[in-house]
């Protein structure tokens, strides 16, 4: 059984590792077939790309990702706290908003926000894409932290309302730092979801703003000989990822789902 | 509390919102005249009854989201079940399957593009070594669509698989226990007893997966470009071309409009089986 | 210049971009006889062999002006695709862009080009000699307005012509270069496969390479460019001819054809695997010149085979213009003025015989003749051949109508079915038809019924 589930989990993993190989090839290892085992790595590529505009992508994409996780934390966390101790109706309606936000094609949102850009002079601007973030990135904190802040009992703030505090004085006093955990896992998952957006960015961005996944397909525009720089490119993207999702693993199906199950 | 929902409402009901009243232009950038011309309200929801080239693409998308979602559950069925044991190897195993999952989809892209293309292909490297002279797929018309529902496939199996595997270990002991007393096989232990706890998951895992077929992009845009012909153009795709390609923006929104309808339904249809909006105490 | 505007506000300290934006088009730095010292411009086109041999000289342009050039470049269908969104933002991204000659009407008709005659009808900005009339007028046609003002200067003028990768395969076979669709055919079926060569190449920007065959049979794409645009893809000359030119592709071209870009079919031919392509000149001509191509003393040239209608050998042309939404325009004007100026196209053709100027005092020059003798073979006079040809009858006006991005598409995708065998030649045009007429009502624009 185990050693079903190694040879499985080799072959899920093949495509992937490929491309891991790739990037430390020349290209005209890349074209050679059959393909050897022991060849010359080199780092060429990732050099390569280090000097050349990718550099300033790579940098764009880390900027708008930590700023849309930071300004969706900001604005979702209140909004998920007040949610959650929320008493009025209409909590269901929000509760579909907010999941069909999540899930709605990135089209939806970027003609409306393509057409204001144009006037607002925000296209290619990475405040343009900090903004837009917040569509899938709110939604994805009042998500997470709203089930987080529903298990926590009320006692906890009631002490404090008792003692005089506002709801919101309550809120950072007492509420805001057991959220340490739910916070921490948030902040990862809104990072990975800035960071492998593809759409806002080919639409909104063109040469000041564009993030990496958009440089990398850049390369691919050569068509037939840049695949050392591309499999480079996506080798960089990936990786952040990689580290940060080991990090958050046990959080991503509930990340992904919103607690229909743990994850 | 109400700055933040109001902050929420601004940046994504105000913007469905100027969707929905784009969709009753034909505005094109071309022509700035048409922005705010309401004078054919219904005009581009017409246009979408007679376009068959989006019939086409509403065909495509439906055996792409019925393909995809079937053998993603297939797939995460099998491999929960496999996986479903308690030792470090499974375990460290179980981290490693995430990996499709995670990658950026435009990677995930990238490396499928590299598969596809016969010329620096591990995969058509293979075939050729025992002989097989297989043509590249992602432009003949009988492999377009599968070799995209492939890529598709790969990317998101983990999905499945985490799900049932956590809805597994949930499960009561005790009921196995009791079953295999009574001499049940492993067969009929997991088709009577396992298969009908986890019902409930593979409902709302393929439901899942179903909203967000509807949004495949990158893997088209890398892979195919909605061709060969518009064999692998799904809907979503046929909306960017029309509005980023052609700057026909508003019979564009019309499109938008009826995905976005599409998937309000199919999230109420979750919020419904899920039992949100009551609350958890 | 401009004061603080709302996109620096709105971008607050988000660092380059600020710089880049604001800080640079403030009032002009005076330096010593560097007015635009400092400033960088945006420039872009698709993937294309002038501007990389130009990129080894933008370091004298820098030297010179004090300017620098930041240049991309992507495959045509997608620069154009977002060269197209962008123009449309009227946006500030890009100050130098490609005038892409399907989309010049689409451009220059909803005024997303900046109109040039200002630039050269002043002696302060552009020398007498730069003689914006040493332009062939062919070119030009294109990047102007009903009312004549100009709004690109032409780089390439492609004109398109025949090129045998392999031709001492045809000499084996005993025959010469086909000069009709017949010969064509023939002379594919005699050397296809030979040394592992495949007869035929293209890429798969049908709505371009094909059109000339449909012409050649008396077909054509609109009724009578540009003032009836009703289409005319479903008449019997449409099918038969689309059906000879899939067949053409998928008998006697490579494996892979239908996802070959421009580039990747150049390739196919430089690397000996296949043999004839009819495309624009400045695709051929490295056949023979460039370092890395292996057929370099058995590639031969001609003009494209003729049908029975006559000989409609493609002929278009790029330039190089500056979106109206730029705010470096001086600076713009600066970098065409010296890209396209005639020593700068002189030093292009010299140093690595690229053939696509469009200025008659180079392409009458000793110079440009001696470059583009290839193999004993008189490669200019064939250039300017074309060239003439396409003014003559204006047969290329259908390239210039400003939905002719979409009706290529639908063109593109019909060959597309075709070629893959998912629909017979008949039904798929009939489609693209409708699709046509669907999107120029979109459009707008009235067809016959």
């Amino acid at each position: 059984m185990q050693t079903l589930a190694v040879v499985l989990a080799l072959l899920a993993l093949a495509p992937f590792l490929w491309l891991l190989l790739m990037s430390f090839k020349t290209n005209a290892e890349i074209f050679r077939f059959p393909p050897r085992l022991l060849f010359d790595a080199t780092l060429a590529n990732y050099a390569a790309l280090w000097t050349s505009e990718f550099r300033n992508s790579f940098g764009n994409s880390l900027i708008v990702s930590v700023a849309s996780t930071v300004l969706s934390l900001v604005i979702g966390v209140p909004a998920a706290y007040a949610l959650s101790r929320w008493t009025g109706r209409g909590g269901g309606t929000i509760t579909l908003w907010i999941l069909a936000s999540r899930m709605a094609p990135p089209i939806a949102f970027t003609i409306p926000y393509f057409l204001v850009y144009r006037h607002l002079e925000l296209l290619d601007t990475l405040t343009g894409l900090i903004v837009i973030y917040l569509t899938f990135n709110l939604s994805l904190v009042i998500w997470m932290m709203r089930p987080f802040y529903d298990q926590l009992p009320r006692s906890l703030e009631e002490a404090a309302w008792i003692d005089g505090a506002t709801m919101w004085q309550g809120f950072y006093r007492i509420i805001l730092p057991l959220s340490g955990p739910g916070l921490a896992a948030t902040a990862i998952l809104c990072f990975l979801f800035a960071w492998n957006d593809f759409f806002f960015a080919l639409i909104l961005t063109r040469t000041e703003a564009m993030t990496a996944p958009v440089a990398v397909v850049n390369f691919m525009n050569y068509e037939g000989w840049e695949w050392g720089r591309i499999a480079a490119g996506g080798t960089m993207i990936m990786l952040p990822v990689l580290v940060f999702s080991f990090v958050v693993r046990r959080y991503l199906v509930h990340g992904l789902t919103g607690g229909a199950l743990k994850g | 509390m109400a700055p933040s929902l109001a902050v929420l409402a601004l940046i994504t009901l105000l913007p469905a919102l100027y969707l929905l009243a784009t969709s009753f232009t034909q505005l094109s950038l071309t022509r700035p005249e048409t922005q705010w011309d309401f004078s054919q309200p219904l005009e581009s929801y017409r246009q979408l009854l007679s376009d068959s080239r989006l019939h086409n693409s509403v065909w495509v998308q439906i055996k792409l989201s019925f393909w995809t979602v079937l053998l993603q559950l297939l797939i995460g069925l099998l491999l929960a079940l496999l996986l479903n044991m308690r030792s470090r190897l499974i375990e460290a195993l179980r981290t490693v399957f995430l990996i499709p999952m995670v990658l950026p989809p435009i990677v995930v892209a990238i490396i499928w593009k590299v598969i596809y293309t016969p010329d620096i292909s591990p995969m058509h490297g293979i075939f050729r070594s025992v002989g097989w002279n297989v043509p590249a797929l992602i432009t003949d018309p009988n492999w377009a669509l599968t070799s995209i529902i492939i890529a598709d496939t790969w990317e998101w199996f983990p999905f499945t698989m985490l799900m049932v595997l956590a809805a597994l270990q949930m499960m009561p002991q005790e009921l196995l226990d009791a079953a295999k007393v009574d001499g049940a096989s492993p067969w009929q232990l997991t088709r009577h007893i396992t298969l009908p706890f986890i019902r409930g998951v593979l409902l709302v895992a393929g439901l899942f997966r179903l909203i967000d077929s509807i949004k495949a992009f990158p893997l088209i845009f890398i892979l195919t470009d909605g061709g060969p012909g518009n064999l692998t153009e799904v809907t979503n795709y046929y909306s960017y071309l029309q509005a980023f390609n052609f700057s026909f923006l508003g019979f564009s929104s019309a499109i938008t409009v009826a995905l976005l309808a599409a998937t309000i339904a199919l999230s109420w249809l979750i919020v419904r089986l899920v039992g949100w909006g009551s609350r958890v105490d | 210049m401009n004061g603080p505007n709302r996109r620096a506000v709105l971008r607050g300290g988000a660092g380059l971009s600020a710089l880049a934006s604001g800080v640079l088009s403030a009032p002009a730095v005076i330096a010593q006889g560097k007015p635009f010292a400092g400033t960088t411009i945006n420039a872009s086109c698709f993937q294309t062999t002038f501007f990389e041999y130009l990129k080894n000289y933008f370091p004298q342009f820098e030297e010179k002006t004090g300017i620098k050039v930041a240049f991309t470049m992507q495959a045509f269908p997608v620069y154009n695709q977002r060269t197209d969104l962008e123009l449309s933002t009227k946006g500030s991204a890009l100050d130098v862009v490609n005038a892409t000659f399907i989309y010049t009407g689409r451009w220059i008709g909803a005024g997303w080009l900046t109109n040039l005659d200002t630039f050269t009808k002043d002696p302060k900005m552009t020398p007498a000699d730069w003689a914006p009339e040493d332009f062939v007028a062919g070119t030009q046609s294109a990047m102007q307005n009903a009312k004549g003002e100009t709004f690109a200067f032409s780089w390439e003028g492609g004109a398109m012509i025949q090129a045998a990768a392999r031709y001492d395969l045809i000499e084996k076979a005993g025959l010469a270069m086909p000069t009709t669709f017949d010969e064509l055919i023939k002379v594919c079926e005699a050397t296809h496969g030979k040394e592992g060569v495949a007869a035929f190449t293209a890429d798969k920007l049908h709505h371009w390479n094909w059109i000339p065959y449909l012409m050649g049979v008396g077909g054509g794409v609109f009724k009578a460019p540009p003032e009836n645009l009703t289409p005319t893809l479903a008449t019997p000359q449409a099918a038969q001819s689309g059906e000879w030119y899939a067949n053409l592709l998928m008998k006697y071209g490579p494996d892979g054809l239908l996802s070959y870009s421009d580039d990747q079919a150049m390739r196919s031919q430089m690397s000996g695997r296949a043999n004839i392509r009819t495309q624009s000149i400045t695709w051929m001509v490295p056949l023979a010149k460039h370092a890395e191509s292996t057929v370099q003393k058995t590639v031969r040239y001609g003009l494209m085979p003729a049908g029975p209608a006559g000989n409609f050998s493609g002929c278009n042309s790029h330039g190089l213009g500056i979106p109206a939404g730029s705010k470096k325009k001086e600076a713009a004007w600066e970098f065409i003025k010296w890209a396209l100026s005639k020593e700068t196209l002189a030093m292009v053709v010299k140093d690595h015989g690229y053939p696509s100027v469009c200025r008659l005092s180079v392409i009458n020059s000793p110079e440009f003749k001696n470059v583009l003798t290839l193999n004993g073979q008189d490669v200019a006079s064939l250039y300017l051949e074309v060239l003439k040809l396409g003014g003559k009858s204006g047969y290329m006006k259908y390239r210039t109508v400003p939905v002719y991005p979409q009706v290529g598409d639908k063109i593109n995708k019909a060959i597309e079915r075709i070629a893959t065998k998912q629909q017979a030649a008949p039904e798929a045009l009939k489609q693209a038809q409708a699709e046509a007429i669907q999107d120029l009502q979109k459009a707008g624009i009235k067809v016959d019924s």
